[in-house]
């Protein structure tokens, strides 16, 4: 994931990506975008295209780890969501390690392949779904005629302890987990500069410096 | 602090301080970068020894792993700049000032309680530390004080820390001009 994409392979998806930007207009009359890098005059060492796209290069070594490591991390990002009643964690930890799984997979097997199957409607639901649930929790104290988040008039056995579980389990860390899923799959799509953001993953800007590109190659 | 540091202990400070240092001195950014996720993770061993599991956890996953992928995105979509040298320059002003800051720093920790003392102000304090630690599980019924406090002491201020993590994710969204996520 660390390894410089400096490799012809970079060049070809960034090639692709300027086809799929085509819908933003005159991009091609832009001036060519001057890599700024204050208080050092040093030459870039890759250009400004194969930087914006987010490169990916297929590695069967990671891909296998990858594939060995999730489910074990997966299952103790559960566990300590679930236990953390009783052994340290909870749900903010447990929540980050379930969205490190994501991670992980997403830089093993692309992170628009990762898009596909963790699309944004699974994003949004567990962010906002996790902050109902534990506004909604607190507030059947409130409508009970008590206080917010008091435990004790949740209509269910032992309800303070369960209580508690419950905003960990199905509150904090489904807003962790989604929200930096979420700024994952944002920090990989870019700035969108255009009118009208939607769902494009490449950058228009990354179309236009072709020179550097050749004599990077 | 009493001069009960253990090898692996010292090993650790000696790491987590050099990692610091390469940190703030790397030249290339990606080098940077990689060194703080080891920072991360040499921070998270000595919370583990320093019996704060719960922190441990957090460091390891959000400094260590997280953040450190965040960052890295970021820097994949900026110019990486050719260095011959692989040392910053060290300006002799802020390295004045940074090690002013350090020796005021230092010359407080002779004066902390020795780690696990019984008799520090965070455990001998009855009404707020003696009281959790007495009473969450008659009150709350679970075994891990520090979630239980976080959970049902003071679960408002929770459900705000919540809401802002969630806030955080929105404000990325406007700040980036994207309407969705993925």
């Amino acid at each position: 994931m660390s390894d410089t994409p400096g490799a012809g392979s970079d060049v070809d998806d960034a090639a692709a990506g300027s086809g799929d930007a085509s819908d933003a207009p005159d991009v091609s009359d832009r001036p060519p975008i001057e890599p700024t890098y204050s208080g050092h005059d040093d030459r870039p060492h890759l250009s400004q295209i194969q930087r914006q796209q987010t490169p990916y290069t297929e590695s069967q070594v990671i891909m296998s780890t990858v594939k060995v490591v999730a489910p074990f991390a997966l299952t103790f990002g559960l566990f300590v969501t679930f236990h953390g009643a009783d052994s340290p964690g909870g749900g903010f930890q447990g929540g980050a390690i379930a969205a490190a799984v994501v991670l992980m997979i997403a830089f093993a097997f692309g992170i628009d392949a990762t898009r596909e199957w963790f699309t944004n409607v699974v994003v949004v639901g567990l962010a906002v779904g996790g902050v109902l649930v534990f506004g909604g929790i607190g507030l059947v104290g409130l409508v009970d005629g008590g206080t917010f988040l008091e435990y004790a008039r949740l209509p269910i056995p032992h309800p303070v302890k369960y209580g508690m579980e419950g905003v960990e389990i199905l509150g904090i860390a489904p807003i962790v987990a989604g929200v930096l899923v979420g700024l994952f799959f944002l920090l990989a799509a870019g700035f969108d500069d255009r009118d009208g953001a939607g769902t494009e993953t490449e950058i228009a800007d990354a179309t236009t410096d072709d020179a550097t590109t050749e004599d990077d190659r | 602090m009493s001069a009960t540091v253990t090898a692996i202990e010292a090993a650790l400070f000696v790491f987590v301080i050099a990692t610091a240092v390469v940190t703030a001195l790397a030249r290339d950014v990606l080098s940077s970068i990689i060194v703080f996720g080891a920072y991360s993770l040499g921070m998270a061993a000595l919370y583990t020894f320093y019996r704060a599991p719960d922190v441990a956890l957090t460091e390891a996953a959000i400094s260590a792993g997280v953040t450190t992928v965040l960052l890295l995105l970021t820097i994949a979509k900026t110019s990486r700049m050719n260095h011959e040298a692989v040392f910053e320059r060290v300006d002799p002003t802020a390295a004045l000032a940074v090690g002013g800051l350090c020796v005021v720093l230092l010359a407080t920790v002779t004066q902390m309680p020795t780690v696990g003392d019984p008799t520090a102000p965070v455990y001998a304090n009855p009404d707020v530390t003696g009281y959790y630690l007495e009473n969450t599980y008659a009150d709350t019924g679970v075994g891990n004080t520090v979630m239980a406090v976080l959970a049902s002491y003071r679960g408002f201020d929770t459900f705000g820390e919540a809401v802002v993590v969630f806030g955080a994710g929105i404000a990325t969204m406007l700040v980036l001009h994207r309407e969705v996520f993925s």
